[in-house]
């Protein structure tokens, strides 16, 4: 394949994705707007598994019941191609097969040698094509709010997920030959593969999606499906005010008593609890105190906090990025440092946004108490030693724009990729063969690189071309237990060695 | 006499103040071309100037010297260059005007010197005012004194222009192959000179910390510059320093200015990197020119340590915080002596403990 062997066509490779991300349509680039002028023997035979898949499906239509196809989900108007699929849901193995047939090598995506083991944006994407059709458009429009960043953050992702996933119960008809408690098991299931290709599940949603299952198996077996529904959306409501909301509510309850007037207090980056915890300490308890936040890259999660904060009467907001951490340690005496979680590793480690490690330990190191306030929902018993072997690739060139983050989803992208494409195509005329077309569009992007690159202002916005250059963009870190001195939950306070136990206390209530 | 000494004075002042307005409007930056300007400004002061005793020339030199560090007084380049052109004067008035201590002194080569100096420190108090007598009255050894002493600064202004070439040197000893560096001060020359020459003898990858905002163009033009010289090079957001520690061979910064007890100053976020390079028992190396070692004793961390632009930490856009938050910039960052293992330089190879051996031969 041309655009594999030649990596300066990268237009060509990300509209191999892009066919792969847009709705149900299996692996077959060359399937997208222009007419197949490039047969390829690869795609070929795919074209050929494709209709023998399609023959298959047709058969065993007739003896299945009809699917739930909620809406043609239209992204980018190129959907003809799903029309040719019938809407049939799948087994999960069967899925997972079509998936990693589906799921294409992008040779452009560059990470650094040291985390190549993780799975980019690129490869979560090519994950993607049959499941789209099921998908519920609630769930849709989640996907694409948290591969953005507008949802972010482990106890919000959560509580938005378990929202959509009402929405997905609500629309929920059983089909026949099958009862509700079986089926409904594995048409969330595709929900979540989608939902997954936006970003990795983290642990809160992780098991929230375990205790919903439970939850849907224990349904008794005489109750109508209209009443199984009204009682599992009810469930859920009450499993999110439990696990979340009031949990915050304890955790405001423990830890505000170490929030003193007149105290000075360290965070980092944003985190729910805390902010309902420094709210409840400056309205409710009417205290007045300095909060110092220190922000970084890409996200910059620490000014949504700072906004909410800095309108609170009773609260000085002193707001600093991550390189001023030492000067501010210096500077101001801290009284404590409270930080969020991701998650809670069954070792004692706390797994959070990139950065907080540099932050507890610059902490420790002036004797500043570290506490982290953490709802039980967000514990695991995953254990990790370090931050490399086990983390989440963000997009690399997030990390290029010295201006403010503002990210278009990655389909998004890709149509714009795939107009822009078409229009050199249009320009070229219909006769040209493929090979002078992508030289021509290679030669415009050349030039236009070579303008951007004598601009001073994004010299890397060509750092693709060169080979030995990577950016790295990593989401999480590891902080160690040595580090954290009392970590503040809803079932108690207590040292991070004793994480161990609390999951055992989970386990037993649920 | 008198008025050809006015004018001369006149000349000087208007010398000094030139360069002193230059300094204070910061269209000179940067240690490298402040020390080079510096030397080239006492050049021109010493021949405009008019003095009877060498005393007297001492004196001048002296608070000239005064005025100008205060002109930049977080920029301690200037100093020690005056301290170094004292230093030449000093030997060159007490020494006979031997050119045997002129060269040893600027080259801050081993004892020998250090012992014939110390010891004749002791022995002018009893000859000073012979020798001032003989210089008061022969102008042609004013002169001599002069060219001896301009001699001299021509030598240390070389000296601080092939810093690079001689650190140069000792890479090939320091790094091994398929090593994992971390540098997080992208803005060094230093630095840059030192991986591009190592990167012909030994293969190895760079980390550079993106030192957000205030280094982060010369981030980008930095980690181009080893990408097109073929070195494995990964750009890593500040945050990313813990996580990727633990895989990091050995720690390479470059030091504004190092100081008498063995800490230096540096960009911002370079002492939280050293501390998690001593968490994880990550050596660190600190580049600096002889020039850059300043024997003040950093008493008083809080001047040192210079505040930037705030508006780019938090940009006018997000004005609904401007307002209301406090929102500070510091540039530079204090690096206490114990995170450093070792100061290269184009001379030697320093531990902290032993700075002051250095400053033994430098500083009177």
């Amino acid at each position: 394949m041309t655009d594999k062997k030649d990596p300066k066509a990268t237009s060509q490779a990300s509209v191999v994705p892009a066919a792969t991300a847009s709705t149900s349509a299996a692996a077959n680039a060359s399937k997208t707007g222009p007419p197949p002028q490039k047969t390829l023997t690869n795609k070929e035979l795919k074209e050929l598994k494709k209709k023998e898949k399609a023959a298959k499906r047709a058969a065993a239509k007739a003896a299945h019941g009809g699917a739930n196809p909620d809406q043609q989900h239209d992204q980018h108007g190129k959907s003809n191609n799903n029309n040719n699929k019938s809407q049939k849901p799948k087994t999960a193995s069967q899925l997972k097969k079509q998936m990693n047939s589906a799921k294409i090598k992008d040779t452009d995506v560059k990470i650094p040698a040291m985390f190549s083991h993780l799975e980019t944006r690129e490869q979560r994407i090519a994950a993607s094509p049959t499941v789209a059709s099921i998908v519920h458009p609630s769930i849709l429009a989640l996907t694409l709010k948290i591969s953005t960043y507008k949802v972010v953050g482990s106890s919000t992702r959560c509580q938005s997920m378990l929202e959509a996933f009402k929405d997905v119960i609500t629309s929920y008809k059983t089909p026949e030959g099958t009862s509700l408690q079986r089926h409904l098991t594995s048409h969330l299931s595709h929900q979540i593969e989608y939902l997954k290709t936006g970003r990795p599940l983290s642990v809160s949603m992780g098991n929230a999606i375990r205790w919903l299952k439970q939850k849907i198996s224990q349904i008794p077996i005489e109750m109508s499906d209209e009443d199984a529904k009204v009682q599992l959306k009810e469930d859920i409501d009450l499993f999110i005010q439990e696990k979340i909301l009031y949990s915050g509510k304890v955790i405001t309850q423990f830890a505000s008593g170490h929030i003193q007037n007149n105290s000075k207090i360290l965070t980092y980056g944003h985190s729910e609890v805390l902010k309902k915890l420094f709210k409840y300490c400056a309205i409710e308890e009417n205290k007045s105190f300095d909060i110092y936040i220190v922000d970084s890259k890409p996200l910059f999660e620490g000014k949504k906090l700072a906004k909410e904060l800095s309108s609170v009467k009773n609260i000085k907001c002193h707001y600093n990025l991550i390189t001023s951490l030492s000067s501010v340690l210096e500077r101001s005496s801290i009284d404590f440092c409270f930080l969020g979680a991701n998650s809670m590793l069954s070792n004692g480690r706390l797994y959070s946004r990139v950065g907080t490690a540099l932050v507890a330990m610059s902490s420790k190191n002036k004797s500043i108490p570290v506490l982290v306030c953490c709802e039980s929902i967000k514990f695991s018993d995953k254990v990790q030693l370090d931050s490399v072997t086990l983390n989440e690739l963000g997009d690399a060139d997030d990390m290029i724009n010295t201006k403010p983050f503002n990210k278009t989803g990655f389909n998004l992208q890709q149509y714009l990729n795939n107009l822009e494409a078409k229009k050199v195509e249009e320009q070229n005329g219909a006769g040209k063969k493929g090979q002078q077309q992508q030289q021509q569009s290679k030669k415009e992007k050349d030039d236009k690189l070579l303008q951007s690159s004598q601009k001073n202002e994004e010299t890397l916005s060509n750092w693709k071309d060169y080979p030995s250059l990577n950016i790295l963009n990593v989401l999480y870190d590891l902080t160690p237990p040595e580090y954290i001195q009392k970590i503040i939950t809803e079932v108690g306070a207590l040292p991070p060695s004793s994480v161990p136990v609390i999951l055992r206390e989970y386990k037993s209530i649920t | 006499m008198s008025s050809a000494s006015h004018v001369a004075a006149q000349k000087l002042d208007i010398l000094v103040d030139t360069f002193i307005s230059k300094l204070k409007r910061r269209q000179i930056t940067g240690s490298y071309k402040i020390a080079t300007e510096t030397c080239q400004f006492l050049m021109r002061v010493i021949s405009t100037s008019r003095w009877s005793t060498p005393q007297e020339f001492i004196q001048l030199i002296r608070k000239v010297g005064q005025r100008i560090q205060e002109a930049q007084p977080r920029e301690f380049v200037t100093g020690n260059v005056v301290r170094r052109v004292l230093a030449i004067i000093r030997d060159e008035v007490n020494g006979t005007g031997d050119s045997l201590n002129n060269a040893n002194v600027n080259n801050g080569a081993p004892s020998a010197p250090v012992d014939t100096s110390m010891f004749q420190l002791l022995s002018t108090v009893n000859t000073s005012s012979s020798t001032n007598l003989a210089i008061k009255e022969n102008t042609r050894g004013q002169n001599d004194l002069r060219s001896v002493v301009i001699q001299g600064i021509r030598e240390l202004s070389d000296e601080i222009s092939s810093v690079n070439e001689n650190i140069e040197a000792m890479t090939v000893d320091l790094i091994h192959e398929n090593e994992v560096l971390l540098t997080p001060t992208p803005g060094s020359g230093t630095v840059l000179n030192f991986l591009l020459k190592a990167s012909l003898k030994r293969k190895f990858t760079v980390l550079v910390t993106e030192s957000y905002p205030n280094d982060i163009e010369e981030c980008h033009l930095f980690a181009k510059k080893l990408a097109e010289a073929n070195i494995e090079t990964v750009i890593i957001p500040d945050s990313t320093v813990f996580a990727v520690m633990s895989r990091v061979g050995k720690v390479l910064i470059g030091a504004r200015s190092v100081f008498a007890n063995g800490g230096c100053v540096s960009n911002a976020g370079v002492a939280a990197v050293c501390e998690c390079a001593k968490e994880h028992r990550t050596p660190v190396f600190a580049v600096a020119g002889l020039y850059k070692f300043s024997p003040t004793y950093p008493f008083d961390k809080d001047s040192l340590i210079e505040v930037g632009n705030s508006g780019k930490v938090m940009p006018f856009e997000d004005s609904d915080l401007v307002g209301k938050c406090e929102v500070t910039n510091p540039v530079f960052d204090y690096v206490i002596p114990e995170h450093i293992d070792i100061y290269i330089t184009n001379m030697y190879v320093y531990f902290f403990l032993f700075i002051n051996l250095f400053f033994q031969f430098i500083s009177t």
